[in-house]
């Protein structure tokens, strides 16, 4: 190691100090809310200028283990944001329920440094270490009210079948160094160029390619591997299942990338066909049952279910000989971000009062009592449905014009994926009858967010509407597909 | 001047506009919505009289890169078929809001604003030279359609309004599937290059030359043929038309009826048949005999009705049965006959559907066995109702008339048979409404109209003036067809030279 490769992974450093430096600052000043928020908030400001100051370089740390591309920046860029926003979604719901601040900082500064990580590796060790740092941190916060039973549970569901998933993982990864060995992304890349050229898959090859595949299909929450994501995400504090619905789905797609595309993009013949599978049954299974559900935000849990589907109709295209389907996916994953968390972030309104639950009733005639907070999930649910012109729109036209581009089976699979997005209108759509369509009922005290909660709300209106109007932004994804040419 | 991109942000404009006014003003609110439809009115007008008649091809073409990567363009333009649509548009949409401004008390503001933006949309969807933006108006349309039936609609409004938009979504995003793939086998046959690959006037003349494979226009047409279907709607899609229909409030029927089920059968038009003419022609004998089927269905079906509204919604299911006849009968007298049904569906329905309005105000029931004598009490309603009824019969002199005759007379030479069918029906209309108005209109005033007394006020004057521009269009358009063939000479001969019929037929 030395202090080019300090530089060439500054973001990451820099938000493991910010991390330690909210756990001081809670130290020296106990309990004073503002000055860890200042912290906190302007710490990742921080990394943000670092990585505008890192944007557009390009590096290796650490003999090739990491590399600083634009695919790095760009999905630190959005695991930053990520933070940024849990934390000011979090800020009101937390005091209200006199969880400590500080800590749920810091942890969660830990959960994106690890994101941060996996965004660069290009080791398959390095990468498995930065999914663990983004994992172990997820299932404290999912323990977080850890007086509230349904949030200990859940947390022991995810930690269970997150640690089980992990080990998986590593098995896979293990297969795939004995077979290739090497853990380093580009070597793994030409050794199997190597060795399947023509032949059939070796059986060792074949069964790591297997645990690999169900290792991140858990991360991601694919069917059959989604049965840990509605506990988990009904059971967490609201503003934590707005970070979990997104941050480690995110996480798990920049290991696919990493992973898939950069070390087994040889064999994507081979791995074409699960993915396919895995995007079908994920979509439709998840829309499926999100159609039943009263509860709010089990329903978006559910959803969030779907979305990884149509994330994976995206990895398909790309296995399928779509270079676009890589820049989709990216477009897919910050859309997606600011739209779900911000209609995460109106349940969290709601809820800012102990004990009201997320019950789609409660939702009932919100667009009267609180017309600002119903416009702004109205916008929320139209985009994820996936109504022009919001981001959730072109996230989705993407994804499609990628899997027809690539032809054959996958547009079977782009009809598939919108009548799932039709079916999913259902439920968005159900939410904003209950909003504008029916009186207000029971609670129907204005919820009044704070000034942090409004600007976090501001930023992800904004941004789902940017994306929406100039979808050209698409070029930036694009440059950081680019990266991984291979 | 971009008059189009005008026409376009006029409405919005207004909207936005709304959108910063007190919720409490709400006569303020009323009034600056009027004025901006009426603002996009008078443009349309302007539109119209700048138009050139003789030339083929599209005029007022604005075009302006949006995702280069894929060759989106915001590309706007109008032939004469555009232009009657949009003024038809802008036309209905101001008298609709006027005709909202007593039934609609609650929550103006947003509705206002919705109405807005629906125009946008609409307006949107019969300008736009570009694919994408062609379905990125498509879609903008449903979602104030959503929120007006199911917010001020009636008391199954939320049952009605889901079924609305799933029924449109399913076809819409099979749509997109459809768009996307032709797009890409037009970049694929053009070495990669996305350059117009979304473009309506290069994809327009590369499906000229053939270049389209079969099996791509198969499935590509019957995705887009799917979602224009739901649209129209074409038996057997129709089924949430009724729903919405009846639920709706009056404005929110006049739109529907009027405009956006014209949104349908335009798309037929200008996508479907000229971009897949292969397919069209596959295809057009069982679309030919659906819609017969929905000529027939929809008159039956009619007579039946107890509810007043429902009785016209299923009127427009016949009705716009002629439009799809029309323009798979593939000749120039059949596809003007058609686009001029679309005109006047969009006034006579419109007119019926605020007449049957101006009753429910009054006595907040639209069931036909309960009313009766209303010509005693209401003279004036009642001749303008009659009047409306003849028109929608096809009384010679009044424009429904000519369009169905030259429908009759264009698909004759294609199919005799079908074509005597559908005529006959003209007859089962004559029925239905005939019997309607005699129940209403005639005999003794009913107990129930008499137990309301007082409240049974004749038609105002606000309600007068949403009428006579609609009986002076259907009058004019009866007499002086003329009027509107010149503008559609043009369009004509493009539309049966894409789809291969010696031009002049």
């Amino acid at each position: 190691m030395n202090w080019a490769d300090l530089g060439t992974i500054a973001p990451v450093v820099v938000a493991v100090l910010v991390a330690a430096a909210i756990l001081i600052v809670d130290m020296i000043l106990p309990g004073r809310r503002n000055a860890i928020l200042a912290t906190a908030l302007g710490g990742l400001g921080v990394v943000a200028v670092v990585l505008l100051a890192q944007a557009g370089h390009t590096g290796k740390a650490f003999g090739g283990a990491y590399s600083l591309d634009n695919l790095t920046v760009f999905l630190d860029f959005l695991f930053v944001s990520i933070a940024i926003l849990t934390l000011l979604f979090a800020v009101d719901y937390l005091e209200s329920r006199g969880l400590p601040l500080a800590e749920f900082a810091a942890i969660l500064v830990f959960a994106v440094t690890g994101a941060m990580l996996i965004a660069g590796s290009t080791d398959l060790l390095l990468l498995f270490v930065a999914l663990e740092l983004m994992v172990l941190p997820g299932y404290m916060l999912v323990a977080f009210a850890r007086r509230d039973p349904y949030s200990t549970e859940g947390a022991i569901k995810y930690f269970l079948l997150g640690s089980f998933s992990s080990a998986i993982l590593l098995f896979g990864l293990a297969y795939v160094w004995g077979i290739t060995g090497t853990t380093r992304v580009d070597g793994v890349a030409a050794a199997l160029a190597k060795v399947v050229a023509g032949g059939p898959l070796a059986p060792g090859l074949a069964m790591g390619l297997a645990f690999m595949s169900a290792g991140v299909a858990f991360k991601m929450a694919a069917v059959p591997f989604h049965y840990w994501t509605p506990d988990a995400y009904q059971g967490s504090p609201t503003p934590v299942t707005a970070y979990l619905s997104v941050g480690p789905k995110v996480g798990a797609f920049a290991i696919a990338l990493r992973l898939f595309v950069g070390a087994l993009g040889p064999v994507k013949a081979d791995w074409l066909p699960i993915i396919i599978v895995l995007a079908a049954a994920t979509m439709t299974l998840g829309n499926l049952v999100a159609i039943t559900q009263d509860n709010v935000k089990r329903m978006l849990a559910y959803s969030s279910i779907a979305h990884t589907g149509y994330i994976l109709v995206g990895l398909a295209a790309y296995a399928g000989g779509q270079q676009s389907g890589i820049s989709a996916i990216l477009f897919y994953g910050a859309a997606y971000t600011f739209m779900n968390m911000g209609a995460f972030a109106i349940v969290t309104a709601l809820q800012r009062r102990p004990g009201v639950s997320s019950q789609i009733s409660n939702f009932a005639g919100l667009g009267r009592r609180d017309p600002w907070l119903g416009a702004l999930m109205a916008i929320f649910l139209l985009s994820l449905t996936g109504i022009p012109p919001l981001a959730g729109f072109w996230a989705k036209a993407y994804v499609i014009l990628a899997a027809i581009q690539a032809g054959g089976w996958l547009t079977a699979l782009a009809v598939l994926a919108m009548v799932n997005a039709a079916a999913a209108a259902f439920y968005y759509l159900r939410v904003v009858s209950y909003m504008y369509m029916r009186d207000p009922a029971g609670d129907t005290e204005p919820s009044s967010p704070g000034v942090l909660f409004r600007a976090g709300l501001a930023v992800a209106c904004v941004t789902t509407l940017i994306f929406g109007l100039f979808p050209a932004i698409v070029t930036a994804a694009k440059s950081a597909a680019d990266a991984l040419h291979v | 001047m971009p008059i189009l991109s005008l026409i376009i942000l006029t409405p919005l404009v207004g909207a936005l506009l709304i959108a910063v006014l007190p919720s409490k003003e709400t006569d303020l609110i009323r009034r600056t919505a009027l004025a901006f439809a009426l603002l996009a009115w008078v443009l349309s007008l302007g539109l119209l009289a700048a138009l050139a008649f003789g030339p083929a091809g599209f005029q007022f073409v604005e075009a302006l890169n949006w995702i280069p990567d894929f060759g989106i363009q915001y590309k706007v333009g109008v032939d004469g078929l555009s232009v009657l649509m949009v003024v038809l548009t802008t036309t209905l949409t101001w008298i609709s809001i006027l005709a909202s401004f007593k039934p609609i008390k609650d929550r103006v503001k947003g509705y206002m604003i919705s109405f807005l933006v629906l125009e946008v949309g609409m307006i949107g969807v019969f300008v736009a030279l570009d694919l994408f933006l062609f379905y990125i108006f498509w879609e903008i349309v449903l979602v104030p359609m959503y929120l007006i039936i199911g917010i001020w609609g009636g008391g199954n409004r939320l049952y009605a309004t889901m079924k609305f938009v799933l029924y449109t979504l399913v076809g819409s995003l099979l749509m997109l599937v459809a768009i996307l793939a032709t797009a890409f086998a037009f970049q694929a046959g053009h070495g990669g290059s996305w350059i117009g690959a979304f473009d309506y006037q290069a994809l327009a003349a590369w499906a000229a030359g053939g270049h389209f494979t079969e099996n791509l226009q198969i499935l590509a047409f019957l995705a887009l043929f799917l979602a224009f279907a739901i649209k129209v709607p074409m038996f057997p899609f129709h089924t949430w038309l009724p729903d919405a229909h009846t639920e709706a409030p009056t404005a929110g029927s006049v739109i529907l009826a009027g405009v956006l089920l014209k949104l349908g059968a335009y798309g037929l038009i200008r996508f479907a048949v000229p971009l897949y003419p292969f397919a069209a022609h596959t295809f057009a004998w069982p679309i030919i005999v659906l819609s017969v089927v929905a000529i027939v269905y929809g008159a039956i079906v009619s007579i039946v009705q107890p509810d007043l509204k429902r009785l016209v919604a299923y009127s427009s299911v016949s009705h716009m049965g002629f439009v799809t006849l029309g323009i798979f009968a593939f000749s120039a007298a059949a596809y003007q006959g058609a686009v001029l049904q679309m005109i006047n569906h969009g006034l006579i329905t419109g007119g019926l559907f605020l007449l049957v309005g101006v009753i429910y105000e009054r006595t907040h029931d639209r069931t036909i066995a309960k009313m009766g004598g209303l010509a005693a009490v209401m003279p004036l309603w009642s001749t303008a109702f009659g009047f409306f009824i003849l028109a929608s019969i096809g009384l010679p002199g009044l424009s429904g008339f000519v369009g169905e005759f030259l429908v009759f007379v264009g698909s004759f030479g294609v199919a005799p048979g079908i074509a005597v069918a559908s005529i006959i029906v003209m007859v089962l209309a004559a029925t239905y409404l005939l019997w309607m108005f005699q129940r209403i209109a005639f005999g003794e005033l009913s107990e129930f109209l008499r137990s309301l007394g007082g409240h049974l006020t004749e038609i105002d004057r606000t309600e007068l003036i949403t009428l006579a521009p609609l009986a002076f269009l259907i009058v004019v358009l009866g007499l002086f067809p003329s009027l509107v063939l010149d503008l559609l000479r043009a369009p004509t001969q493009v539309f049966l030279a894409a789809v291969g019929v010696a031009v002049g037929g």
